[in-house]
């Protein structure tokens, strides 16, 4: 059913067409990935590591040329590809930067990633990036700003884009619903697909108190197309979201339950610092997979 | 929405003359919320901590922290990734002081994290602490040159057989374009041997010689960057050949540059280093009118 056309951007109205997608529409299910690093790209061309997919950081590939987009393209030819963004700011009162949406568009075009995802966040303001997932205040203002945004790129990209939960420090105090309301209604108004991080969901839940079963619960469990693995580092009184060690035990934990209320869903490991090799990475994706035939025995046969 | 919040958070003159915050409105915005959140990274204007919740084992100041000090230290890292050997030169307590210098001066603007360094050479050449350092620019403008060249667009890199499809009497009239990748620098001292001690891994740093003018050509050879030293009268025809003039014109600069008996001699084996070595992306044929009609000109310009 088509949504209201009533998405901004710099004062501009766009008349929405894309369709809001269906759940016939869901991207396919890839299986176990890992978030794709320069530091592998020999092995992973040399050799034929047992990794299903790769999601790549979008902006790294948002250049002109050269060896990262050559490699992308033998990467593609081989596996399936998903683009993660970590600068579309989609929550920012700033108007969307249309050079970085032609950009976006473009690697797009280029790369046929099965889906296109970034972060429920804002990045800055007033023409400043701060190259960080800032969070958001939790208020009907923000849902509708929000909405409008995502319809506004979906109608850009000629596609769905897929949202991912942000680890988050601070709560606003003006706040008017929980983060889970939030992400339902975004989801249910705008179509948009969401990515489920694991460990950024333990971590927000840690640091706000509130019960990390209580928003997979909420979620929407045929919206969710993605898991997201990681590990952070614990300093007792909150946890801050690194993305540089294995995964914990307790975020495992809150996996098998992710695995048991939304079933099948493509997953990946993401390490942003500290990489080991891909061996190690790949070894640890094993008992992604464990865990997830464990819930899901009928994973097993495929 | 708007960028701009639609009502400004205030700030008034307290009993003691000290500038004290005005108490927040009770229901802010999302943009005056943004507004606020972003300025007291940047600023240390913490006004936002009004707005925060506390948790249940810390304060809002302690969790706020997380971004604030998570900011600086992220681009921070950029730098140093983008910069590597200029970090290595610095050692961590300079190029930490750099980069915060930098940080402050520059916030990011760009969407994307890999511009955000660019000005950095421009920076150190400017700024009163580091401009008298003239290898810190210099070496930051090198680094600076191979990221871009790495990642420059993907025009195919002429070859020599590409010409063999011209007669050799049109030769004199074919113009070139340089490879997106190819920058020439024009540096202060003798960074290059500098450079390269650092990249190796070397203990100490080659002595410095500031009174040199230093001309490299950055380009990408084979996916990867490459630099090397330019003279005086290659680089001279770079420039030219960069301007869009034909390589009969090059060959007659050379010519006057140098010593004049083996000038076409010289110029065509600079030609057939860049052909080699993918430093040029295109070539085009000029019609023999349009060449003609320049060469008037360039006389009757001779002639004033």
């Amino acid at each position: 059913m088509p949504v209201s056309a009533n998405a901004k951007s710099g004062g501009a109205v766009r008349k929405r067409s894309v369709e809001h997608p269906s759940p016939s529409d869901k991207p396919p299910y890839l299986g176990f990935g890992l978030g794709l690093r320069p530091q592998h790209y020999e092995d992973i061309l040399n050799g034929n590591p047992a990794v299903d997919w790769f999601e790549v950081i979008s902006e790294n590939y948002m250049i002109p040329g050269g060896q990262p987009l050559r490699i992308l393209d033998r990467i593609r030819e081989r596996y399936p590809i998903v683009m993660h963004g970590v600068s579309l700011s989609i929550a920012s009162t700033t108007p969307f930067d249309e050079t970085y949406l032609a950009g976006l568009k473009s690697l797009a075009d280029r790369t046929e990633p099965k889906f296109v995802s970034d972060h429920l966040c804002w990045t800055g303001v007033h023409g400043v990036n701060l190259h960080d997932l800032l969070p958001i205040p939790y208020t009907r203002e923000a849902l509708d700003h929000v909405v409008s945004r995502v319809q506004y790129v979906q109608d850009y990209l000629k596609r769905p884009i897929a949202l991912e939960n942000v680890s988050t420090y601070v709560q606003f105090g003006h706040s008017e619903m929980t983060e889970w309301d939030f992400i339902a209604e975004m989801t249910q108004r705008t179509g948009c697909w969401l990515i489920f991080d694991v460990n950024n969901v333990f971590v927000s839940a840690f640091n706000h108190d509130w019960d990390a079963l209580e928003f997979i619960n909420a979620t929407p469990a045929d919206r969710v197309v993605q898991f997201h693995l990681a590990g952070h580092e614990h300093n007792m009184t909150h946890i801050i979201d690194t993305h540089d060690a294995l995964v914990p035990p307790e975020v495992w934990e809150l996996y098998r339950a992710a695995v048991k209320r939304f079933g099948r869903v493509s997953t990946i490991i993401e390490r942003d610092d500290h990489i080991p090799p891909l061996a190690e990475l790949v070894s640890e994706l094993d008992e992604a997979r464990r865990i997830a035939v464990e819930m899901l025995p009928e994973l097993a046969v495929r | 929405m708007s960028d701009q919040p639609t009502r400004k958070v205030k700030t008034r003159t307290g009993a003691g003359g000290k500038v004290k915050a005005e108490a927040l409105p009770a229901r802010l915005t999302l943009a005056e919320t943004q507004s606020l959140f972003q300025q007291a990274i940047l600023t240390g204007d913490e006004r936002v901590l009004e707005m925060l919740l506390d948790n249940s084992m810390t304060t809002k100041d302690t969790l706020f922290s997380v971004y604030k000090n998570g900011y600086s230290g992220r681009l921070a890292e950029i730098l140093a990734n983008d910069y590597e050997v200029l970090h290595t030169y610095l050692g961590d307590d300079l190029f930490h002081e750099v980069a915060h210098a930098y940080i402050a001066a520059h916030p990011s603007k760009s969407q994307n994290a890999r511009w955000f360094g660019a000005k950095l050479p421009e920076f150190l050449a400017t700024d009163a602490r580091y401009r008298e350092r003239v290898e810190f620019a210099d070496m930051a403008l090198l680094e600076k040159a191979l990221a871009d060249a790495f990642d420059a667009a993907d025009d195919a890199a002429l070859s020599i057989a590409d010409l063999g499809q011209y007669p050799a009497d049109a030769w004199g009239r074919l113009t070139f374009a340089p490879h997106p990748s190819a920058t020439m620098l024009m540096l202060r001292c003798d960074v290059l041997a500098l450079w390269t001690a650092m990249k190796d891994g070397s203990e100490e740093a080659p002595p410095l010689d500031e009174g040199t003018v230093q001309r490299l050509i950055v380009w990408r050879h084979a996916g990867v960057p490459m630099v090397r030293m330019m003279g005086d009268e290659e680089a001279m025809m770079w420039t030219e050949a960069g301007a869009g003039k034909p390589f009969e014109a090059l060959c007659e600069m050379v010519a006057t540059f140098n010593d004049p008996t083996d000038a076409a001699v010289r110029a065509a084996g600079y030609l057939q280093g860049w052909l080699q070595t993918d430093m040029l992306a295109g070539a085009v044929l000029r019609p023999l009118k349009a060449v003609r009609q320049n060469k008037r000109r360039e006389m009757a310009l001779k002639q004033r």
